[in-house]
């Protein structure tokens, strides 16, 4: 379980006529396990911050955040990053890059094989285990980057908004995929999104961030059954859903 | 597993059409057998030499100074068979790429843990870099004769000159590539754990190789200037000095012999850094 309490971020002032930037103020926050949340707002609302915040990658300038009650203070295998931006390495391969949590943990012979293999056939990645990454499409990229991050079975897995470099085509057969993963593994999943329609489809619960200081203005639970369909995104009760983060996130 | 967007495509898995099956084979298939352009450049080598030969067969310029292409490659043959002031040919080439190797070796082992030393501590940098920038805009040239006068005329004062005017380049181009790592790449190496040892290995060293390799193809070509530069001052061997003897001696078909070997050779070093890096850093502008 991880959990926020009073967190607030202030960037300092990137020159001497600026003021410095509140990203984050005071939130509150948790999120259970095995729990799916997605956090949507719009850009430069904070959510970045208190996604590597909770990564360890920056530190609250206030509050503060516990996973499973011990305070978070630098990354760590247990809370894995997807990240945004293309981030296999470059000069490994595809199984190699899947297997760098193993690798950095139990050494270069240490890498659990049966493992790494179970991993590639799950992500559907088996034909790709010797290519380098700039032979994959950015879909497949990304689906080895949450291979990667699942390979080390963390605690937590949270994504930075994952699908938002990729076309709508392959957004929607990403968000597909990582629904059919989490039904079968059931982590639990912070996952930061602009997009309102993909935080609906995916979540228990939704966080609605109001513009900077970000903020969370509301907290909606998802009652949409399990598992989910892409074509939810054409019932009613999704409709109702949307037109309530909507509401939030443009009040007038 | 539920769904995989790769099954989708694979309905009743049916041979594919003659014309995929074509267009597979020729994706396979080695790129050079695509469009071989190799000719290119014999071509280019080709229609030199022929103005060249018309230019001297007209007597444009008295041939002492211009001999003809079947002139130097007479000489080549003479010098290659039984050698010139003294030396054989092989020796010459020998002296000046053991001279290169030595040098340009001890720069690259000394000077990419230098680069690496600076982009990670603020005080080496400031302790290195205003020495670095000092050195960088002397001429090598200029060293000659200190070379000369500390370390002789045999071969310790030609590696140390290489030595010299190469290892700023090298120690640029490791630090620029030690510094510029994405940060993303960073934090996915914090996020499971690595030791700072580990960042090194996997995610530093790897992501400054390019640039690395830049700065060695860069280092070379100076290296090789530099060289002949100082066997034409102080030297019994290698080809500059032959040059130098031989325009002395007003054998210019020699001296085209040495300019052409050297040429080639620059080129040939260039070719060997180029094949390692494409072994070594094959997703170079690709990632």
């Amino acid at each position: 379980m991880i959990e926020l309490h009073g967190v607030s971020k202030v960037f300092p002032a990137p020159n001497a006529r600026s003021e410095p930037v509140v990203a984050v103020s005071n939130v509150d926050m948790a999120i259970g396990d095995g729990e799916f949340v997605t956090v949507v707002g719009p850009s430069g609302c904070g959510k970045t911050t208190i996604l590597n915040m909770i990564a360890g990658f920056e530190h609250p300038s206030q509050g503060d955040i516990l996973l499973d009650g011990a305070p978070v203070l630098k990354p760590g295998p247990e809370r894995a990053v997807v990240f945004q931006q293309p981030s296999l390495l470059p000069w490994m391969t595809v199984a190699d890059n899947i297997a760098f949590g193993l690798t950095l943990r139990d050494g270069r012979r240490g890498v659990d094989r049966a493992r790494l293999e179970g991993t590639l056939q799950t992500m559907g990645l088996q034909d790709f285990a010797t290519h380098y990454p700039y032979q994959l499409s950015g879909g497949m990229q990304q689906r080895a980057a949450i291979a990667r991050a699942l390979i080390t079975d963390p605690a937590i897995l949270l994504m930075d908004e994952p699908f938002g470099a990729l076309d709508a085509q392959t957004r929607s057969d990403m968000q597909r995929f990582l629904l059919s993963v989490w039904t079968e593994l059931q982590h639990t999943v912070l996952f930061v999104t602009h997009d309102v329609e993909e935080a609906i489809l995916l979540a228990d619960r939704v966080l609605i961030m109001s513009p900077r200081p970000g903020r969370i203005a509301a907290n909606l639970r998802i009652g949409l059954s399990r598992p989910r369909r892409w074509d939810m995104v054409m019932d009613r009760d999704f409709n109702e859903y949307k037109r309530k983060v909507l509401k939030v996130l443009r009040p007038q | 597993m539920g769904y995989s967007p790769l099954q989708r495509s694979a309905e009743p898995s049916q041979e594919p059409a003659r014309h995929l099956r074509a267009m597979i084979a020729d994706a396979q298939a080695p790129v050079t057998s695509k469009a071989y352009h190799g000719y290119v450049p014999w071509m280019v080598v080709g229609v030199i030499v022929i103005l060249w030969w018309a230019v001297s067969a007209l007597h444009v310029f008295p041939s002492l100074a211009l001999p003809s292409p079947g002139r130097v490659a007479r000489d080549g043959y003479v010098i290659a068979t039984t050698g010139y002031n003294g030396y054989s040919l092989l020796a010459n080439i020998g002296a000046s790429v053991t001279r290169i190797a030595v040098g340009f070796l001890a720069a690259i082992i000394v000077g990419v843990p230098i680069g690496f030393l600076m982009a990670s501590s603020k005080i080496i940098f400031n302790a290195i870099d205003p020495l670095l920038q000092f050195l960088r805009p002397i001429p090598p040239l200029a060293y000659i004769p200190v070379m000369v006068i500390w370390f002789g005329v045999g071969q310790l004062s030609k590696f140390v000159l290489i030595f010299v005017c190469t290892i700023p380049i090298i120690i640029i181009n490791a630090m620029s590539g030690a510094k510029n790592v994405q940060e993303t790449r960073i934090r996915v190496a914090q996020v499971f754990g690595a030791d700072s040892r580990q960042l090194f290995r996997y995610v530093i060293l790897p992501s400054a190789l390019p640039e690395i390799f830049t700065g060695m193809r860069v280092a070379i070509g100076v290296a090789w200037t530099c060289l002949v530069a100082a066997e034409m001052i102080a030297a019994q061997t290698g080809l500059g000095a032959m040059i130098l003897t031989a325009g002395n001696e007003l054998r210019m078909g020699v001296v085209f012999v040495g300019i052409i070997l050297i040429g080639l050779i620059g080129y040939l070093m260039e070719l060997s850094i180029r094949t390692v890096e494409t072994r070594m850093v094959p997703w170079k502008g690709k990632a």
